[in-house]
């Protein structure tokens, strides 16, 4: 990330000091601005979902629908506890009905419940985001919307293409990071024997 | 499907009411984790905002889309669409913006605009979920995450323009 991130603003400011100098640093004042107004939107988006997940929790609506979806869940993040598996499924639930900004937070604990405590990501944690990132929104319904604002004849021709292309870059991430994931499998393996630290006790 | 999210709530809520939770306090609850959680992710989504603004705005972003046109001609990615298919995975708002650009040049219905519209449609903001989701844990090593990640999404842009060609 480091070195992406080095690159991109390092080759975008050499390039601006050549065409434009004195709009780099306004450029760069547009963006974080833009980080807080989108960050004061969150804030407001995610106060609902939060407050509607802690009535779910309390009235047991997230344990039943990780019953409904653990036989999926638990194949594909193998090790997981309960609460966790629930943060999953319910971030999958709102990515599928695409409220992406609602999965976030959803996403977010999750990815709280699956760290070892390294800084280095788990299997289970990139499994979980390449699915996340390569969407997996039944519906893209802003997209239809914007079609159909600009005049398109048949907005929603476009949902079967979609579907097609997002399960094909899904099932390509989901069987790529399990092929990655095996070379470190392997290596857990061969340590089973030695005693493992336990897994919980870096849970927050 | 526009009924679906207040009924949802209204659900949640009446559920909530008759197992006798304290509603007001859910509330209360959520938003004070909102608060939270906001402050946690900002520094990563103004960093990586400063970054793209500027990636975009350079113009480094037409530069870099020319230089990969041919690659992704070859795999069937008409070359219009080559800086949709960059920007894609950096900025959810950059790639609307240009997609409202290509609708308004070539029409909605075009061939152009609806390979766009499949690709935004089947693909997500692959930067923006990798800095945020992992915001709040302790990992700063991704190892493979985004690799596979943007190769993924890749294939499936190749195959939406493939599909449109079809459907």
């Amino acid at each position: 990330m480091n070195t992406m991130f080095f690159i991109m603003t390092v080759a975008s400011l050499i390039l601006m000091t050549v065409v434009s100098p004195d709009s780099a640093f306004s450029i760069m004042i547009n963006g974080a601005s833009g980080a807080i107004s989108l960050a004061l939107k969150l804030c407001a988006i995610y106060a609902i979902w939060l407050s509607v997940l802690d009535i779910m929790q309390k009235i047991g609506l997230n344990r039943a629908l990780d019953r409904l979806f653990s036989p999926v869940t638990k194949r594909l993040f193998k090790g997981e506890d309960e609460k966790t598996r629930q943060y999953i499924t319910l971030n999958f639930s709102a990515n599928l009905l695409g409220m992406g900004s609602a999965a976030t937070p959803l996403g977010i604990k999750a990815m709280e419940g699956m760290q070892d405590g390294s800084d280095k990501a788990t299997d289970n944690m990139i499994l979980f985001m390449v699915i996340n990132a390569t969407s997996i929104q039944l519906l893209p319904a802003t997209i239809i919307g914007l079609r159909s604002q600009y005049g398109s004849a048949s907005a929603s021709d476009i949902i079967l293409p979609s579907l097609i292309a997002t399960l094909v870059s899904t099932v390509c991430g989901v069987l790529l990071a399990k092929v990655f994931a095996l070379p470190s499998k392997g290596k857990k393996k061969e340590s089973a024997s030695l005693p493992q630290p336990l897994k919980g006790a870096t849970f927050k | 499907m526009k009924y679906v999210l207040p009924v949802f709530i209204i659900a949640v809520l009446i559920a909530g009411y008759v197992k006798k939770v304290g509603v007001y306090d859910s509330f209360v609850e959520g938003s004070r984790q909102s608060v939270k959680l906001v402050l946690e992710i900002f520094p990563y989504i103004c960093a990586v905002l400063i970054a793209v603004e500027l990636f975009s705005l350079s113009g480094l972003n037409a530069y870099f889309s020319r230089f990969l046109a041919p690659v992704f001609n070859l795999l069937g990615v008409p070359t219009e669409l080559c800086e949709l298919v960059v920007i894609r995975p950096l900025s959810g708002n950059g790639s609307i913006a240009i997609l409202e650009n290509i609708y308004k040049t070539y029409g909605a219905d075009s061939y152009i605009a609806r390979c766009g519209s499949v690709i935004v449609g089947a693909s997500e903001t692959v930067f923006y979920i990798a800095t945020v989701y992992f915001s709040t844990t302790k990992v700063r090593k991704l190892r493979y995450a985004i690799p596979i990640s943007l190769f993924s999404c890749y294939l499936g842009a190749v195959f939406a323009c493939l599909l449109c060609r079809f459907i």
